[in-house]
């Protein structure tokens, strides 16, 4: 949406504000059902798939239904697929799609609109359906309501893909004929229970009721305002002062959080992250002779307070890390060696690793306050454990820069689990996924032979009881190695008023739960 | 004819000096650490080379840099200041969001330092020897040496928080829905804090320098002539000493409405008022080229355009200043 | 010489009240290790914890625990080194090019004079943020913005003094003498000239310690250095529930800052200087 620059110049004045500008608030509109949402930072884009930063995710989720949802206990519920079936080889996916649905702009959606999604769309624009498209050797329409995959190799995480967290089903009649490598400039059209309805540049979003929604009664609120609003102390007061009825996770401070919880009328929940289950862990940079040695690894590992860090930084919205997996990933075992803080034992590792004061490099993520007090906790605690350490200050591209060039000894990052570890974890550990120019793969550079055959296996093997035992073995292994400084499984907190009910109703929770949800 | 050579030549340097600062501004961006193309792609996860060489070309980030600066110089000429990436926007349309808010908070922090310094100046300057005047004084210097941000928060401490009679932050109360007149007087409510605290400084300023122009020309021949003619002292005061005396203040002032701008940054980040100098300050952290230049290269230009404005006032109010 | 300069600046209470004040901070930032029980960093004890809350933490908590008193006392080092050595190089900076604008005039002076203006049209602050985000926040990258900001007016200064110096006899006299034009500048002129310059370059020290502080403030200081200014910025988002951590930090910047700005005009009187229309 672009601003027209003659209306910004006469109403200069008017479309000021950062919050709720020129909301005409009529006494009609007070009585239908408005849903106030702090966001931030704001969408690149609210068009699936080009959208594909944390908060464009969040608002596209709305805009656009996909095939299926995931239950908080990761089961599969029907959304725009209303039955679906496996073939015995797990080959061949079959989904039946829901009839009489309508796009936004009133054509009807069809398996064609499907087939674009997958075979041309999302290949474009996401990794992970890229990476899972490879397995697939056809995607076709059997008929308008059927579609059917074609495997060539088993992917038992596909199912996990048909989500809000990968895979919006966009409208053929309008992208077909896109040229997807340049930016897209069509407004969104999508499925799902709200329309876009503008869009002012760092001000706010908003979507209003899709009244020919494919589900009846829903959805129960009327219109859903986004605020964006930069400063979290802002986004706090905003909530506080009954401007903002929910804070998603990640908007507010963590003492805010704990503060705001104990306000009457207010709830705390940490549910809705399950799929995404994000994961904060330490890259070691094993291009760094430093970090080529195990008991140095080993030494990071024993030097950090990770259950002091969840209850003084994250406030108890974290858990410490018990190995590679998150506890919430499937195939998850505890049965991995652990490294419990031990600043004398580091201390002994250090020396036998032969240690001589070399100067590491610790670079923080610039995502707030809390980051930057974890880079300062995780650099006090190495210090106690006899490391040097520098942290080295960068802005947000600079950081991504860095850490996508290898720029580092150590850094932070929190990676999105994705709910199978074939498509979340793996990334992150094996040799193929070595590669510059992204800071969501292989950044450590860890390479063994092992790891990347049991990932691979894992990826393919249909058997649930052979696969739990592979990744069983992986665990063991990257625990043994001491690959990557694992820190803490984030329990982001989402602050809402009790007026609004069934805000979350996912494993991806306001990402794609709006449409449920209602307001007394 | 000779005021208005001097006023075409002075425009002309104004220019001159904007030039200059959009290249130096285009350099210094380009000389930062890091490749622009694989930051911006970075962010969104879909780093591959034929994503990367699309952004390069879209930028113009392949080609040889004079040509890059040429181009750049050849679009300032048309006014125009390319597009976010980031926000996906025209970064003009940007700007213009944003400059009311600021031009609001600068303008206003600009009259009232300007009329509080001046006639806490003036009055200091005829109680001279009393406790009155060390007292403005002591607090003149202490206001100046205060950090502006730090007085920020603590005007929020008290009188947002502790005695909640101000509003903490922001341009309006969100989702208030006010229009009209109600707005606008809600948006002063919003303004009045900031203004405060921006002003302090200046005010400061403006209070000690009055006071001694004040004290320097009463002492001139001049006013003792006046005097001594029996003219009454408040008339002396008036129409002879403060109109000489104001000078310089008025010229100090015009060259700290730039510095104003520029420093309009910390209270924007305190009190998230959302003007150009928050804008510029976002846009240095996301590393969002267009814009990052874009706006401070307004900045620059409104500093400049008062620097030049307070010129052709001063050499145009007074008379006995030769035009060189 | 020196007791008419002792003396006139004694008559200046609050130049006298200044310097006591600059003694303290400097034996602080001295003396930091000793003084301080404990390192900035350390988290000691709960977060938040109020003054007085805890014997030996006497100013509290901040939000990882860590003790604000030793967070004061070593942040007096930070501003003191990075303020006297940004000042170093903006004098620096500043006196060459005043110099030989001042000494050579004609063209010399008109190029470098526009060079000047040029930088003095640049909006300081917003100039400094920009430098520092681009390089990356470091005391290096600091201490260089600073400089690059700062030392207009020095030139300036530093001309002034020069062009009218350059008229005297003394300097005519050396001209005849054969003496080398770099001779003259530095043995003839620059110490007539030293009077005003020592004046700015305390209250330079001032300026660049608000300047660091508010860089600082904003998140763009060097984050291995525990500076005020870091820490009024850190008590942003706690002011509701922990309003000493951004109070004690604040009250000592200004402090310093008054401090310098006294003596620099007690030096001013002492010197028997005015720097007023100077800079102009």
């Amino acid at each position: 949406m672009h601003i027209n620059r003659r209306t910004a110049i006469a109403h200069s004045a008017a479309i000021m504000g950062w919050l709720a500008a020129g909301i005409p608030i009529t006494a009609a509109a007070q009585q239908k059902k408005v849903l106030n949402i702090a966001l931030f930072p704001e969408p690149n884009s609210l068009v699936a798939g080009a959208g594909s930063t944390g908060p464009a995710q969040t608002v596209v989720g709305n805009l656009y239904d996909c095939l299926l949802r995931f239950d908080e206990n990761l089961k599969a519920q029907p959304q725009l697929a209303t039955e679906w079936s496996t073939s015995a080889d797990q080959l061949t996916y079959t989904f039946q799609l829901k009839k009489g649905v309508k796009w936004h702009d009133g054509k009807p959606f069809t398996a064609d609109d499907v087939v674009f999604t997958f075979d041309k769309f999302l290949r474009h624009y996401q990794p992970r359906v890229r990476i899972a498209m490879g397995s697939v050797e056809s995607v076709k329409a059997v008929d308008p309501h059927t579609v059917v995959f074609k495997l060539h190799t088993p992917f038992p995480a596909f199912l996990t893909l048909m989500d809000a967290s990968s895979s919006p089903i966009v409208p053929r009649h309008q992208l077909a004929d896109a040229d997807l490598t340049k930016p897209l400039t069509v407004p969104p059209v999508g499925t799902g229970p709200f329309k876009l309805k503008e869009w002012q540049r760092g001000a706010f979003i908003h979507l209003e009721k899709n009244t020919d929604y494919h589900m009846a009664g829903l959805p129960a609120i009327d219109n859903v305002y986004w605020h964006i609003i930069p400063d979290a102390a802002s986004r706090a007061a905003a909530f506080e002062s009954g401007k903002v009825d929910v804070l998603p996770g990640g908007t507010a401070e963590y003492f805010d959080v704990a503060r705001l919880a104990k306000l009457p009328g207010v709830e705390v929940t940490t549910k809705g992250w399950e799929k995404f289950s994000p994961f904060a862990w330490l890259w070691m940079n094993h291009r760094n002779p430093l970090f080529q040695n195990l008991k140095l690894r080993q030494a990071v590992l024993h030097a950090i307070d990770r259950p002091a860090m969840a209850k003084v930084i994250w406030h108890g919205y974290a858990t410490p890390a018990t190995g590679p997996f998150n506890q919430r990933t499937p195939f998850y075992t505890s049965k991995t060696t652990q490294y419990p803080r031990d600043t004398a034992k580091a201390r002994k590792l250090l020396e036998e690793a032969g240690y001589k004061g070399e100067t590491i490099r610790l670079l923080p993520l610039p995502f707030g306050e809390t980051w930057t007090r974890m880079a300062e906790m995780v650099r006090l605690n190495l210090t106690q454990a006899g490391f040097k350490v520098e942290t080295v200050s960068a802005d947000l591209p600079g950081t991504i820069s860095r850490q996508s060039n290898w720029d580092f000894d150590l850094t932070f990052t929190f990676v999105y689990q994705s709910g199978d570890p074939a498509v979340g974890v793996a990334r992150s550990y094996v040799s193929s996924e070595i590669n510059k120019g992204s800071p969501f793969n292989n950044v450590g550079g860890y390479s063994n032979p092992k790891v990347d055959e049991l990932f691979a296996q894992g990826a393919r093997e249909p058997n649930p009881t052979r696969r739990a035992a592979l990744y069983a073995e992986v665990q063991a292994i990257l625990a043994d190695d001491a690959v990557a400084g694992w820190l803490l499984e984030l329990n982001f907190p989402t602050v809402y008023r009790t007026k609004v009910t069934n805000l979350v109703s996912s494993a991806v929770g306001i990402n794609d739960s709006l449409g449920r949800a209602s307001i007394n | 004819m000779d005021k208005l050579a001097f006023i075409a030549r002075r425009l002309l340097q104004g220019l001159a000096a904007l030039l200059l600062i959009a290249v130096m501004n285009f350099m210094l961006v380009r000389a930062a650490p890091g490749d622009p193309a694989t930051v911006m792609a970075g962010e969104s996860g879909a780093a591959d080379e034929v994503f990367l060489q699309q952004l390069r070309e879209r930028f113009d980030l392949d080609k040889p840099l004079p040509a890059q600066l040429a181009t750049y110089l050849g679009q300032l000429a048309r006014l125009d200041l390319g597009t976010s990436y980031r926000q996906q926007a025209p970064v003009l349309d940007l700007i213009l969001e944003r400059l009311p808010a600021t031009l609001l908070l600068t303008g206003s922090a600009f009259l009232l330092s300007l009329a509080m310094g001046v006639a806490l100046g003036v009055w200091a300057s005829t109680q001279v020897g009393t406790w009155k005047d060390s007292a403005i004084s002591v607090l003149a210097t202490l206001f100046y040496a205060t950090p502006l941000y730090w007085l920020a928060l603590l005007a929020v401490l008290v009188f947002a928080v502790w005695l909640p009679w101000l509003p903490a932050f922001g341009y309006q109360t969100v989702g208030g829905g006010h229009e009209g007149v109600a707005r606008w007087l809600d948006i002063g409510h919003h303004l009045i804090l900031p203004t405060l605290v921006l002003s302090m400084f200046y005010m400061a300023i403006y209070a000690r320098m009055t006071r001694a122009s004040m004290l320097e020309v009463a002492s001139q021949d001049f006013v003792k002539t006046a005097r001594a003619k029996g003219l009454p002292p408040g008339r002396v005061l008036r129409a002879h000493v403060l109109r000489n005396a104001l000078l310089p203040v008025v010229t100090l002032a015009g060259l700290q409405a730039g510095a104003m701008v520029g420093g309009a940054v910390l209270i924007e980040t305190v009190f998230a008022w959302p003007g150009i100098g928050r804008l510029l300050f976002d846009a240095l952290t996301q590393r969002d080229y267009s814009l990052l230049l874009g706006t401070f290269l307004v900045t620059a230009a409104l500093a400049v355009a008062f620097n030049v404005i307070t010129d052709l006032v001063y050499t145009l109010v007074d008379p006995r200043i030769e035009l060189s | 010489m020196n007791s008419d300069f002792a003396r006139r600046f004694r008559r200046n209470t609050g130049a006298v009240i200044g310097l006591f004040v600059l003694l303290v901070v400097g034996l602080l930032a001295l003396l930091a290790p000793l003084l301080a029980g404990n390192d900035p960093w350390d988290m000691v004890q709960q977060p938040f914890l109020a003054p007085m809350a805890e014997p030996g933490l006497w100013l509290g908590t901040d939000a990882l625990g860590r003790d604000v008193a030793a967070g004061l006392i070593h942040g007096a080092r930070v501003s003191i080194l990075i303020g006297l050595v940004a000042t170093a190089a903006a004098l620096l900076a500043g006196i060459t090019v005043g110099a030989l604008a001042g000494y050579h005039g004609g063209w010399v002076d008109v190029v470098l004079m526009r060079f000047t203006e040029l930088f003095q049209a640049i909006p300081g602050f917003a100039f400094a943020v920009v430098l520092v985000a681009i390089f990356q926040p470091s005391v290096e990258s600091i201490v260089a913005a600073i400089a690059l900001v700062s030392w207009p007016p020095v030139a300036r200064l530093v001309r002034s003094e020069f062009m009218s110096l350059r008229q005297r006899e003394f300097v005519q006299a050396a001209l005849l003498a054969g003496q080398t034009h770099w001779r003259i500048i530095f043995t003839q002129i620059l110490p007539n000239a030293v009077s005003p310059i020592v004046v700015m370059g305390s209250l330079m020290v001032a300026t660049a310690i608000l300047l660091e502080s508010a860089l600082s403030f904003l998140g763009l200081g060097d984050p291995n250095m525990m500076s005020w200014g870091y820490m009024v910025g850190a008590a942003r988002t706690a002011l509701r529930q922990a309003w000493w951590i951004a109070v004690f930090p604040g009250l000592a910047i200004a402090l310093t800052v008054l401090a310098l700005n006294l003596v620099g005009e007690g030096l001013s009187d002492g010197l028997n200087t005015r720097l007023q229309g100077r800079t102009r």
